[in-house]
């Protein structure tokens, strides 16, 4: 941890939690203000190591992973900030080639 | 395809929509949802959807479906995890309204509501966040309790403080408590909102075992009255350890909770269900699972044609409902686990996560 600085106040309450010894306390929350609600990997592998166990085809579980935030590094986060990133796409299988990467709203 | 208020109204016009009231057949529906914004009514045994409804502003979808005691309405959690909606099976209107979120506080509910025995009122985990201009406030999470007959604008008329990471609850035929499953299983009483007790899920006391993952949204417990959730655990052997599956399994109406091994993992399970005879349980995710409950042994395994999140069973257990993700309901052979049928569902919007629930006619 000596080689990170924190930069907000949450990280600095972590930094202090980690010194003190109570870093296994800090949990993550759901819902906080955005994704994030959990620490997956993403699709490259499953808890096997391997891709096996997978969701079949990867389009069966894209939407599932997009609504309640699932893997905030691969999909928008459509619970609160690109909330139309999908609309008018029900289907990921059908419909995958129209979806958009998003940006930083300026 | 026809519109579906179209639709809607044809099947009401030929009496379809009415053959829910104890008229035709009786059998099993299956209820389940799929975006945009479909909720679906199966008729069972005649592979159909007997009608679909539109549900105004979903929002990206639907997540939990719950029954009404009666069968006759569906409530539903949609758009973004911030309302919840009941919905007439018979006649697609929507008959409640909660909107979870207000003014300057946005709440999502992840997953869990539940609903009174006798069908009066409605539970609510929330989440809330104030929205103020330079900073979120993260509040502490709650229940909220609504009454199901306060219409389009049903405000909460009473909450008390709940945990934090509740995805199911899950009444008790009582009516006097419910349960929360998270970390842990939390049991409250539906009236004062007093925690009347805690056992354990990450801290179970199961020699040999380590702290277990469990991934728990959808709460079906029909037809048995029991809760069964996969689950995981590291688990100590002669020569160092192995991930072990087991389930998890909860009798509502006697409270009893008990954990079993079933198999080295080998394979995911996202959701499962206990079978009417309580000897047999199935999991579904890309493999159709049969688990011996009374051995604690994996029966028979197949292969699905694609991933399906959720799993059901006939309310007479002569059949396996699996749906969930993509845009179909499959039937399959609860013996044999042979494929019997599958139903595309009109309009082939994905399913996601939506319950899949099982009515049974009278």
């Amino acid at each position: 941890m000596s080689e990170l600085k924190p930069t907000n106040p949450k990280a600095e309450l972590l930094l202090e939690a980690v010194a003190e010894g109570h870093a296994p306390e800090v949990l993550a929350m759901e819902s906080v203000a955005g994704c994030a609600t959990t620490f997956d990997p993403g699709w490259e592998v499953d808890m096997f190591g391997g891709t096996a166990s997978l969701c079949q085809p990867m389009e069966a579980d894209l939407y599932g992973c997009s609504d309640p935030c699932w893997w905030p590094a691969q999909v928008p986060d459509t619970m609160n900030t690109y909330p139309d990133w999908n609309a008018g796409k029900p289907s990921a299988q059908d419909d995958w080639r129209e979806l958009d990467a998003v940006f930083p709203k300026k | 395809m026809l519109p579906v208020k179209a639709l809607a109204t044809a099947a009401a016009l030929l009496g379809l929509a009415g053959a829910l009231a104890p008229a035709a057949r009786a059998g099993d529906l299956i209820i389940t949802a799929a975006k945009p914004d479909r909720l679906y009514v199966i008729d069972a045994a005649a592979r159909s959807v007997r009608a679909q409804f539109r549900i105004p502003d979903a929002g990206n979808g639907v997540a939990t479906i719950v029954m009404s005691p009666n069968g006759r309405i569906a409530y539903a959690l949609v758009d973004k995890m911030e309302r919840i909606v009941g919905i007439d099976v018979r006649t697609g209107k929507t008959v409640f309204r909660a909107e979870l979120s207000q003014s300057g506080e946005r709440v999502k509910d992840f997953f869990g509501f539940t609903l009174t025995p006798d069908g009066r009122e409605l539970i609510a985990y929330e989440l809330p966040v104030l929205l103020k201009p330079s900073e979120y406030v993260v509040e502490e999470p709650r229940f909220a309790v609504f009454r199901t007959n306060a219409g389009l604008d049903a405000r909460p008329v009473r909450s008390f403080p709940a945990p934090r990471r509740v995805h199911v609850l899950l009444m008790r035929p009582s009516g006097q408590s419910f349960y929360a499953i998270g970390f842990d299983v939390y049991e409250y009483d539906v009236h004062s909102g007093k925690l009347l007790g805690t056992r354990g899920i990450i801290h179970w006391d199961l020699p040999g075992h380590s702290q277990p993952d469990l991934l728990a949204f959808w709460p079906v417990t029909e037809p048995t009255g029991v809760f069964t959730s996969p689950i995981s655990s590291e688990v100590k052997t002669a020569g160092g350890s192995e991930p072990r599956g087991g389930l998890m399994l909860l009798d509502l109406a006697s409270g009893a909770l008990k954990f079993q091994d079933f198999e080295s993992v080998a394979t995911v399970i996202f959701s499962s269900v206990l079978a009417p005879d309580r000897k047999t349980a199935y999991g579904a995710y890309t493999t159709l699972s049969k688990i011996d409950v009374e051995r604690g042994a994996l029966a028979q395994r197949v292969d699905l044609d694609h991933t399906y999140y959720s799993i059901n069973v006939a309310t007479d257990g002569h059949e396996l409902y699996v749906g969930g993700a993509m845009c179909d309901v499959a039937f399959y052979d609860p013996a044999t686990l042979a494929k019997r049928a599958a139903l595309k569902l009109p309009g082939c919007g994905d399913q996601t996560l939506a319950s899949l629930r099982v009515v049974h006619e009278r």
